[in-house]
């Protein structure tokens, strides 16, 4: 027990033995390096047909290349390809691809690669797992010539030039590399290092779960990244990855909670930016869940289906107080179904419903729903009161603090909610089926929002079986439906946009979707090591355009030379910590030896 | 010996087979649905939510897939993750290193100290160093472990690394890389002995009490022992059975990892993975770490049953 003793003193002191601060611990080499934390979601697999999560994304968007980029504001430009015009009829895109690049192996990049990727995702079942709906207008994809890339699509499609762009369009691959492996794709696991491929990055190293290395392309078409190497680490809690963030160990984060934000914001070594939000939080009701074919399906509350509640449970919701209490300011006001991140499709209604408690028990008292002994209201039609299941995410705070306050506000106008804090799994579950009334919903977009708005369409409900479908809140409305298509082949931005906008008020005004705030993208580095990872101009309240991980990496430099500085210093951390071990080596033996002396001395 | 070692480990077979069918019932009966849960904010099409059905088996009727699923395990296969698109083995035989290293170092330190600690509270009981340590001990077993991690991350993440198991910056190889791992340890390791060290000063302490008055400790001391060896030769040896067969239950569950721990810290263990499957769920994952945490527990309780015949003459009595 004695010794057990001495070795458990020896270890404990070897604890307690300070290493050198963790913000010098940086390579021994003298290249730069910058140190970010991973999208929380991680990667699933580095096989890009089949990957979903967002840190699979962001991977590639870095190591392949796509035919487009995107600019600050969301519009598509140059990358593989310099130049994209659609024909006449508006059925045929001409791609014109850069000659001269080369694959990270020395091969050329040609029009080919593109399209033997393309007609890949088209043609192959496992090929398109993740992004076969991106392709599944085009007819035909040819390369004609290296330099010249045609898609032929079976109806007009202005989105073409955002299929293809980094992190959510589709990333090209080289053929020769892939080639190989198409006949056997779900087993390929990618993961023979170097990574052939072609971006600002390269990747060298990937450890599931615990980081991805990068060295930096110092030939790269769009200009070299300032950083030697990138290192993404997987944190799989926001407070451990500010820790690291606060103490040196990484040199910045995107997506931090408000909290957290708040808190880094007064720490004068730290860069805190708001950027403008990219998503949206906000309130879906089940007003009337049915088949394609109009057959009732689910257990929601038939009361939801009048325009009238809605409109009263839109009426009492503060959505200032949301902004001000849930997510400490950081954001702003929820109207339309579009996120602000990318102006050019965001809309604002003329005549915002305002928060008016009484405006809300009024049209309630008209509509007939009468108030009972208990303040709850009952339902004229069914007999029903108006007490609703309100589902929320179990590990979403923001869920939980946004549904205290509702459940308060739907009291006032005598409206029960019950809370059901339920998995995300468990959740969409019950969404497909249609057994829920209210719940809570966030999406964020890419630049693209055909999606998006494709998920309100009557196209995406369940077929009469209950198989199918792909409906966000079982909306299906004949105008929105015809304007969908109306978008889908507008080509010029302007006109798409002002029916993007139109779709948009119909949303609004079904108060379907009741959109409660945007959260503002919340980022954090360190003003020591790094600067340059936001671009564009802030507005008059000091919010930076939307980011992305593809442009931030790229225009990350140096702040100073500390980087350098701290390779250097790097060794001498370790020879800090095995000094201290070998000191505590020391004093447990001594210890140990004082202790058996003492011992014969006792007996 | 045969006859007993035959029955327990008939027993120990018939264990695991009835896991095997409760960890398939359960996991096919949660409410969910993986694919949209997979696919959740990316644009799929319902034509890709049904092929990736087609992949995934879903479209298999419940019979069928529990049929695969038996013969797979008795293969000894553990299936295909469905978020990760690998075997789950391989999964596994990652994240089992990490794992065994954190358990293991947390095992190592909380069963040596809480031993020590509950020998010398329970032979000096009452006084101020045993109400020290065991109010200490009792106090840490009622803090949260995940409170406890973030409390930990937050007062010493300037002095050890917050976050995974390597620092990936630092391209280091042996010794260093060791050094860097051990640093990385620390916070998690603590973490988890603070929490589990305070069941074994409990349990050691009231054995070592109930010896206290047994007439063989008067004959030792009789004899001229020493108080020490009176308490290491005599005392101890006889107060350690209980704390045995808590050292194998806590030794079946190394390999469960710690969620809260794992999650805190970014370890890349197999409780965090069991996590992620959960989250999706990843029905072949979550079978495939069930079955593996499962068969774990069942071979250290027959461990234990065996070392018992070994530890305890009353056992090959009976």
């Amino acid at each position: 027990m004695r010794r057990i003793g001495a070795v458990l003193c020896a270890l404990t002191l070897a604890f307690a033995v300070p290493a050198a601060p963790a913000g010098a611990a940086a390579p021994p080499v003298r290249s730069t390096v910058l140190r970010a934390a991973m999208d929380g979601s991680g990667v699933d697999t580095l096989n890009p047909f089949l990957a979903f999560f967002n840190g699979a994304l962001e991977t590639f968007g870095m190591v392949y290349p796509s035919l487009n980029s995107l600019d600050p504001s969301g519009a598509p430009g140059p990358y593989l390809a310099t130049k994209w015009e659609p024909s006449a009829d508006r059925l045929t895109w001409t791609f014109t691809i850069r000659e001269g690049l080369k694959w990270s192996d020395g091969k050329p990049i040609t029009a080919e690669d593109a399209a033997w990727t393309l007609n890949l995702i088209m043609t192959d079942a496992v090929a398109g797992t993740a992004n076969g709906s991106l392709v599944s207008n085009f007819e035909k994809v040819t390369a004609e010539g290296p330099a010249t890339l045609v898609i032929k699509t079976k109806a007009p499609q202005a989105s073409v030039p955002y299929v293809s762009h980094p992190m959510s369009g589709i990333p090209i691959v080289p053929k020769h590399v892939w080639e190989p492996l198409a006949k056997n794709l779900k087993d390929a696991k990618n993961d023979v290092f170097p990574l052939v491929g072609y971006g600002p990055w390269t990747l060298t190293e990937y450890k599931q779960e615990q980081y991805a290395k990068f060295t930096a392309n110092k030939e790269f078409v769009l200009g070299p990244p300032k950083f030697d190497n990138l290192v993404l680490q997987s944190f799989k809690s926001g407070d451990a990855a500010v820790a690291a963030l606060r103490s040196g160990q990484i040199d910045y984060k995107a997506g931090v909670n408000p909290t957290q934000f708040k808190a880094l914001q007064a720490d004068p070594k730290i860069a805190a930016v708001r950027t403008v939000g990219n998503g949206w939080m906000g309130l879906e009701i089940n007003h009337n869940a049915r088949t394609r074919s109009g057959k009732k399906i689910g257990t929601g509350h038939p009361a939801l289906g009048d325009p009238a509640l809605r409109k009263a449970i839109a009426l009492a919701t503060d959505k200032q107080t949301l902004v001000t209490k849930v997510i400490d300011g950081v954001g702003r006001l929820g109207h339309g179904y579009l996120p602000p991140a990318w102006p050019q499709w965001f809309w604002t209604p003329a005549q915002p419903t305002p928060y008016d408690p009484a405006q809300a028990n009024r049209v309630l008292d008209e509509a007939g729903y009468t108030k009972g002994a208990d303040g709850v209201r009952t339902d004229p039609k069914s007999g029903r009161p108006l007490a609703f299941r309100f589902g929320i995410h179990s590990d979403d705070a923001a869920d939980a603090a946004i549904s205290g306050y509702v459940v308060g506000w739907m009291k006032e106008i005598g409206i029960k909610l019950t809370i059901q804090s339920l998995s995300m799994t468990a959740l969409n579950s019950d969404l497909a089926k249609g057994d829920w009334d209210l719940l809570m919903d966030a999406w964020t977009t890419g630049p693209d929002p055909t999606y998006l708005l494709g998920i309100q369409s009557c196209g995406t409900l369940p077929k009469d079986d209950g198989t199918g479908g792909n409906t966000d809140s079982f909306f299906c409305d004949a105008a929105f439906d015809e304007l969908f298509k109306k978008q889908l082949t507008t080509f010029d931005q302007g006109e798409r946009a002002k029916v993007i906008g139109e779709m948009q008020e119909i949303l609004y005004a079904a108060n379907v979707n009741q959109i409660y705030y945007y959260a503002d993208g919340l980022d954090v580095a360190r003003k020591d090591t790094v600067t340059g990872l936001t671009l564009g101009k802030p507005d008059a309240d000091g919010v930076y355009p939307s980011q992305t991980a593809f442009w931030s990496y790229l225009n990350a430099a140096p702040a100073t030379a500390t980087t350098a500085a701290k390779a250097e210093g790097s060794g001498s951390g370790m020879t800090w910590v095995a000094g201290g071990i070998a000191l505590v080596v020391v004093l447990g033996g001594v210890l140990v030896w004082r202790r058996r002396a003492g011992g014969a001395d006792r007996e | 010996m045969s006859r007993y070692l035959g029955k327990k480990v008939a027993a120990a077979l018939v264990s695991f087979l009835v896991t095997l069918v409760i960890g398939f019932v359960i996991f096919s009966l949660m409410p969910a649905d993986p694919v949209r849960t997979l696919t959740r904010g990316r644009p799929t099409s319902e034509e890709q939510l049904a092929q990736i059905r087609v992949q995934l088996g879903l479209d298999e009727p419940v019979w069928y897939r529990f049929l695969t699923f038996a013969g797979d395990t008795l293969r000894g296969e553990l299936g295909f993750s469905w978020q990760f698109q690998q075997s789950v083995s391989s999964l596994v035989a990652e994240r089992l290193g990490p794992t065994l290293l954190l358990m293991g170092a947390a095992a190592v330190i909380s069963i040596a100290l809480g031993l020590w600690l509950g020998v010398h509270s329970g032979w000096r009981h009452g006084t101020l160093f045993d109400k020290v340590a065991s109010g200490a001990s009792l106090t840490l077993w009622s803090v949260p472990t995940f409170w406890l991690g973030m409390i930990l991350l937050v007062l010493f993440s300037g002095w050890f690394p917050s976050g995974g198991m390597s620092d990936p910056s630092l391209a280091a190889t042996g010794l260093e890389h060791v050094l860097d791992v051990a640093r990385h340890l620390v916070l998690p390791a603590l973490t988890m002995v603070l929490v589990v060290f305070a069941q074994y000063v409990t349990v050691m302490r009231a054995s070592v009490i109930d010896e206290l008055g047994s007439p063989y400790l008067l004959t030792a001391r009789a004899k001229g022992l020493t108080d020490a060896d009176v308490r290491r030769k005599h005392a101890v040896p006889n107060a350690l059975l209980p704390s045995v067969t808590m050292i194998f239950m806590h030794l079946g569950t190394l390999v469960t990892g710690a969620i809260t721990v794992e999650a805190v810290y970014s370890w890349p263990g197999l409780g965090y993975l069991t996590y992620e499957a959960l989250k999706i769920p990843d029905l072949p994952l979550l079978q495939g770490t069930f079955i593996i945490f499962s068969a774990s527990v069942i071979l250290m309780n027959l461990l234990a049953d065996l070392a018992y015949r070994f530890l305890d003459p009353r056992v090959r009595v009976q």
